[in-house]
């Protein structure tokens, strides 16, 4: 399996979410909402399908290249947006979540990366999989409890009851602020076990600490559940500025001349 | 009704802790611009240790025995906030400013945001943090209860890895170690081989090695000098018997030696240094029929690579094959005679007394007749208290993530 067989999958996977969300918009029966769960997964499946195939024959973990990472952020959006909606039955969540991934499967699509097998030595250790997955699932978390904060914004906008958006977003928050430490300390440890130094405040280090304080700061806007709801919507709106110059600007930054997290070329 | 509060009444909320932060940040700026950069000092050893205990005693006598509406404020979120905000702040100045003092001084670089992580305002502010940080933890330990661990598990984690990496860097050292085939040393240079140092111990490299992933063949343009590759495409692999079609060509592979040498017009197997990998290529332009076959390979210090010309705009290369691992078997004599082997590779480092070895690199002009390897050689002392700190966060991360935000 190489990127050239890519575009089966895209069609085939979005025309699947596709399918299951236009399901989910026809009257409540429980009939048509378990197709729609099947049709959903079964996108799922086929874009697991081409990863487990294209880590195979790459013979390393697709985790080196931005198009790879992409396909991960796909995949967990998806099983997330999934998830929240049986958990909390959200359905504008589902389409949001599958939206985004499908645009995420297309800049892939428009833009796919050639098939490298090589991985840097530094990069061959047992923390990467683990350091990459946790990041990956606490990106997918709190761009969704961003999601959540500008959708509380609106509601206040129209004076509607918002307890039940904000007490969701806090939790999203918490778990998924929750990775994003383990993502950076995992990060930390094995930085400390490859080159000797746990931290060197490298362009890509200071954005993912800057993601982690805006996170954090959201967190303690709540720790008052008194305090200003409106202003801790807004920073947690804003913090999907920062969580999206971590994840796809800092190679634009100028100030990243040289990263060691820059591997694609 | 009541009476609005003015500004400096307690108990104080956001707009004096802001003003607290900024007018703190300014100061910084300051400082940095009237002072300059090389004043900053790091406390060593037992220096360090000191300072962490006296600011303790300071956070719980405050605590304890003061009741004033200021301590009260110390360890308000209102507090917390102003303090994390300033501090990101900063880090998002950093984010955008290349950090380097290379170029002309500037204003930017005169108040300290081309050197963030070494300059004033960043000291400040993140005592500013540490001190707020410090108060809340003492307020929030007494009464010690179940409730409170997760509290002091991330907060009391976050103080002792900032203040064991922060305080600790003035006790710990990165030196970097040239070794050569054959050769004992125990000499280690700083960072800019400034000074040379003495280690403990002596070094002997029995034996560097580097493995190396397969290279590649590609379709090289001429024209514009670089590989022609359909998007999403793999290049072509060096395997005999592998065919492939690129452009108007189909490519196969003949013949593949992973290690040879040029003999007359044809390669040969052998092993000596400077050998290279070559194969032997037929292409066979699929319009017009025509037909190419010659011998490619990737060159070496010792011999230039060889590429198979197709027609006026094309050719066929192979790339430099990059490294997949590198190692080096070394000696170890110490202080006490004891001799021992180490192996060291790259995320695999080996500790020697209270010294860890790390393997950063070799002589990359020899490639994979490398004689010698670069290694760096670093002593942490207060390596424990950060991991301990870094624990600590994990297992109350972890209850985050097992709890949410169920309370209240
Ligand atoms: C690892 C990083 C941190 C995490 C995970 C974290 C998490 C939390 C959580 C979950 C709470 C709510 C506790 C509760 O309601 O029982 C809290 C409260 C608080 N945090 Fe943090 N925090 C962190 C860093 C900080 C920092 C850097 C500061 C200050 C500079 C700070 C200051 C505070 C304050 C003042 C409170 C309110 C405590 C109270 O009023 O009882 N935290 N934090």
């Amino acid at each position: 399996m190489t990127w050239l067989e890519y575009p089966i999958y895209v069609y085939l996977t979005s025309s699947l979410w596709i399918a299951g969300l236009l399901l989910l918009w026809i009257p409540k029966t429980y009939r048509f909402h378990l197709l729609a769960g099947i049709l959903v997964i079964g996108g799922i499946v086929s874009l697991g399908y081409f990863m487990t195939a294209l880590w195979i024959s790459l013979e390393r973990p697709p985790f080196r290249t931005l198009a790879e990472t992409r396909l991960w952020y796909s995949m967990f959006l998806s099983v997330i947006g999934l998830i929240i909606y049986y958990r909390w039955k959200l359905r504008w969540m589902l389409v949001y979540t599958l939206l985004l991934s499908i645009l995420f499967l297309f800049i892939n699509y428009l833009n796919p990366d050639t098939f490298d097998k090589t991985l840097m030595p530094a990069l061959q250790s047992p923390w990467f999989v683990p350091h990459v997955v946790v990041y990956i699932i606490a990106y997918a978390l709190l761009a969704v409890s961003s999601l959540i904060g500008i959708k509380g914004l609106v509601l206040m906008r129209m004076k509607k009851q918002i307890t039940g958006t904000i007490n969701l977003a806090d939790n999203i928050v918490y778990i998924g602020f929750a990775f994003l430490t383990f993502g950076l300390l995992f990060g930390a440890l094995w930085a400390k076990e490859a080159w000797g130094n746990y931290w060197t405040w490298d362009p890509k280090e200071t954005w993912a600490f800057l993601t982690w304080m805006v996170y954090l700061l959201y967190i303690h806007f709540r720790v008052r559940k008194r305090m200003n709801i409106n202003t801790a919507l807004w920073v947690l709106s804003l913090s999907f500025v920062i969580l999206l110059i971590c994840w796809f600007g800092v190679n634009y930054l100028p100030s990243t001349q040289s990263s060691i997290h820059v591997y694609s070329s | 009704m009541h009476k609005k509060k003015t500004i400096w009444e307690f108990p104080w909320k956001y707009k004096e802790s802001f003003t607290i932060a900024i007018a703190l940040l300014i100061t910084g700026f300051a400082i940095e611009y009237f002072i300059g950069k090389n004043i900053i000092w790091l406390p060593t050893w037992p220096t360090n240790l000191i300072i962490i205990i006296a600011f303790w005693a300071y956070f719980i006598f405050l605590d304890r025995y003061v009741k004033h509406p200021i301590i009260n404020w110390l360890s308000s979120t209102y507090a917390a906030i102003s303090a994390i905000s300033v501090f990101t702040a900063l880090i998002l100045l950093m984010g955008f400013i290349i950090q380097s003092d290379k170029g002309t001084p500037s204003f930017i670089s005169s108040i300290g945001l081309t050197h963030v992580t070494s300059s004033w305002p960043y000291l400040i502010t993140s005592m500013y943090l540490m001190i707020i940080l410090g108060f809340t933890i003492t307020r929030r330990f007494f009464p010690l209860r179940i409730k409170n661990l997760t509290f002091f598990l991330n907060h009391g984690g976050l103080w002792l890895v900032i203040a064991a990496a922060s305080l600790g860097s003035a006790d710990s050292w990165k030196l970097s170690m040239v070794l050569n085939e054959g050769e004992q040393s125990n000499i280690a240079g700083d960072s800019r081989n400034r000074n040379l140092f003495e280690m403990p111990f002596k070094l002997e490299l029995l034996d560097f090695d580097i493995e190396e992933f397969p290279p590649n063949l590609g379709l090289l343009s001429i024209k514009t000098g670089k590989l022609i590759i359909e998007k999403g495409d793999k290049l072509i692999e060096v395997e005999a018997g592998y065919e492939d079609k690129v452009g108007d060509w189909n490519i196969i592979v003949e013949t593949y030696y992973p290690s040879a040498v040029v003999d007359g017009d044809k390669y040969v197997v052998s092993e000596v240094m400077g050998s290279v990998h070559a194969v032997f290529i037929v292409a066979e332009n699929l319009l017009s029929d025509e037909k190419r076959s010659g011998w490619v390979t990737n060159g070496s210090m010792m011999y230039s690579p060889e590429y198979l010309i197709l027609d006026n705009d094309h050719s066929i290369v192979m790339t430099i094959p990059t490294p997949k691992k590198y190692s080096s078997q070394i000696k170890v004599f110490y202080p006490n005679g004891d001799i021992e082997d180490v192996f060291i590779e790259v995320n695999k480092p080996a500790r020697i007394l209270d010294w860890v070895i790390y393997q950063v690199g070799y002589d990359e002009k020899m490639g994979k007749w490398s004689k010698s390897s670069i290694l760096e050689v670093v002593r942490d002392p207060w390596l424990p208290v950060v991991y301990v700190g870094i624990f600590m966060i994990l297992a109350g991360s972890l209850y985050l993530v097992w709890m949410g935000r169920t309370k209240n």
